[in-house]
């Protein structure tokens, strides 16, 4: 079956309360996961409280004051700190979001509870181990693929082909949506998610593309497309306001034509 | 097109859909059928589907239901049953029980188009 409850040496436990800064008035909660696969502990939640004088507003301030200023073993991959690279997403206040971009007065009062990105290994505390996303993204051949001759210029494009990109080309590839996704979470290995899907589509609908055939034959599968059963936690979830479901249903629209055609 | 769901996405996707839109636009003829035949004895029923508009409506209906039916299962054993033992028992099971009910309908139907 689908593993619908997490084995029990996955299930967090009640972790470390740690000590609250010294003099500080002005406090906020903090509940994390805490996972170190260098021991044989189960995961445990761990209440930090942060010192919101001496802090950023955004989720991800605070979490990086935990680690400067109470626990410097806490461990978060994070770069741009605003919303572009993708890598600080991690599932917050229940839901999957960028921790640079969600602010601390967007979750409602009560502890900020900070969780890794759902129904991925755990590499350590709040990353998740995306090997396999990245391999399904490689998988739909993200590049421009051509038969013509290269042209002397460039590929040239109209602004109306190029205006096909808008609302797919923003994707910065978080993993917020695949990882929300309940038919990702069942079928990981053989289902492309929302995310691979939606670069896939951007790709199928590039006007300089010739590739489109071949792409949608490697596409026509039971599992890597269709397990999209139009749930749209994907649309919900993402950071960027994108809506791979759309995206997803664009693709079973072009199958269908061509199959129909 | 395959015939078997599964094999390949886009026909099994198609089918799902065609025979959803079927069966909406079937459900009138279902409401007119059992309104109709609410308390009637055998004979108002075999006499209704002598009509051969009814009988073949009626087979269409279940066709259209089997199918869409069998579909919805295999997507939820697809999604769900990974263990291969279990899997390929679940789809056989699921294709069985369409069979066997497909096979009652559609001789009952006969039954009452033609036997009275
Ligand atoms: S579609 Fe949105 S949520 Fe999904 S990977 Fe791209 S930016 Fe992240
Ligand atoms: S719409 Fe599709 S991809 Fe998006 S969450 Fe639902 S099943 Fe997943
Ligand atoms: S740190 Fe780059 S998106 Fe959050």
């Amino acid at each position: 079956m689908a593993e619908l409850v997490l084995d029990k040496r996955s299930r967090p436990k009640a972790g470390k309360t740690w000590p609250k800064p010294e003099g500080a008035t002005n406090l906020r909660e903090y509940q994390v996961y805490r996972y170190d696969p260098d021991t044989q502990e189960n995961p445990r939640i761990d209440t930090y409280f942060v010192d919101l004088d001496d802090c950023g507003p955004m989720i991800l301030d605070g979490l990086l004051w935990i680690k400067n200023n109470i626990d410097p073993t806490l461990t978060l991959r994070r770069s741009c700190r605003e919303g572009i690279c993708g890598s600080c997403a991690m599932n917050i206040d229940g839901a999957n979001t960028l921790a640079c971009t969600k602010g601390m007065d967007e979750v409602s009062k009560g502890a900020v509870k900070v969780y890794p990105l759902p129904h991925m290994p755990v590499v350590k505390d709040l990353v998740p181990d995306l090997s396999t996303f990245y391999e399904q993204h490689k998988s739909v051949q993200p590049w421009l693929q051509t038969k013509s001759p290269t042209p002397d210029t460039e590929w040239l494009q109209s602004r109306e082909d190029r205006a096909k990109l808008d609302g797919l080309y923003e994707c910065i590839l978080c993993a917020c949506c695949s990882t929300s996704c309940p038919s990702y979470w069942w079928n990981g290995e053989k289902y492309l998610g929302p995310a691979v899907l939606l670069q896939a589509y951007r790709w199928l609908i590039d006007s300089r593309d010739e590739a489109t055939s071949e792409r949608l034959d490697d596409l026509e599968d039971p599992f890597k497309l269709y397990r999209c059963h139009t749930i749209m936690n994907c649309a919900k979830v993402c950071p960027k306001g994108l809506n791979p479901a759309k995206a997803i249903a664009e693709i079973k629209k072009m199958m269908i034509e061509r199959k129909v055609a | 097109m395959k015939t078997h769901p599964g094999e390949k996405g886009t026909g099994t996707f198609i089918r799902q859909r065609v025979t959803g839109a079927l069966n909406i636009v079937f459900v009138g003829f279902l409401i007119w059928l059992v309104v109709n035949l609410a308390g009637a004895d055998r004979a108002q029923m075999a006499a209704t589907f002598a009509n051969p508009i009814v009988a073949i409506l009626a087979l269409v209906l279940i066709g259209s239901a089997l199918v869409h039916m069998r579909i919805g299962m295999y997507e939820i054993i697809e999604d769900y049953v990974h263990e291969p033992k279990l899997h390929g028992l679940a789809k056989t099971a699921n294709t069985t029980f369409t069979v066997i009910i497909g096979a009652i309908a559609l001789v009952s139907v006969l039954v009452l188009a033609f036997g009275g």
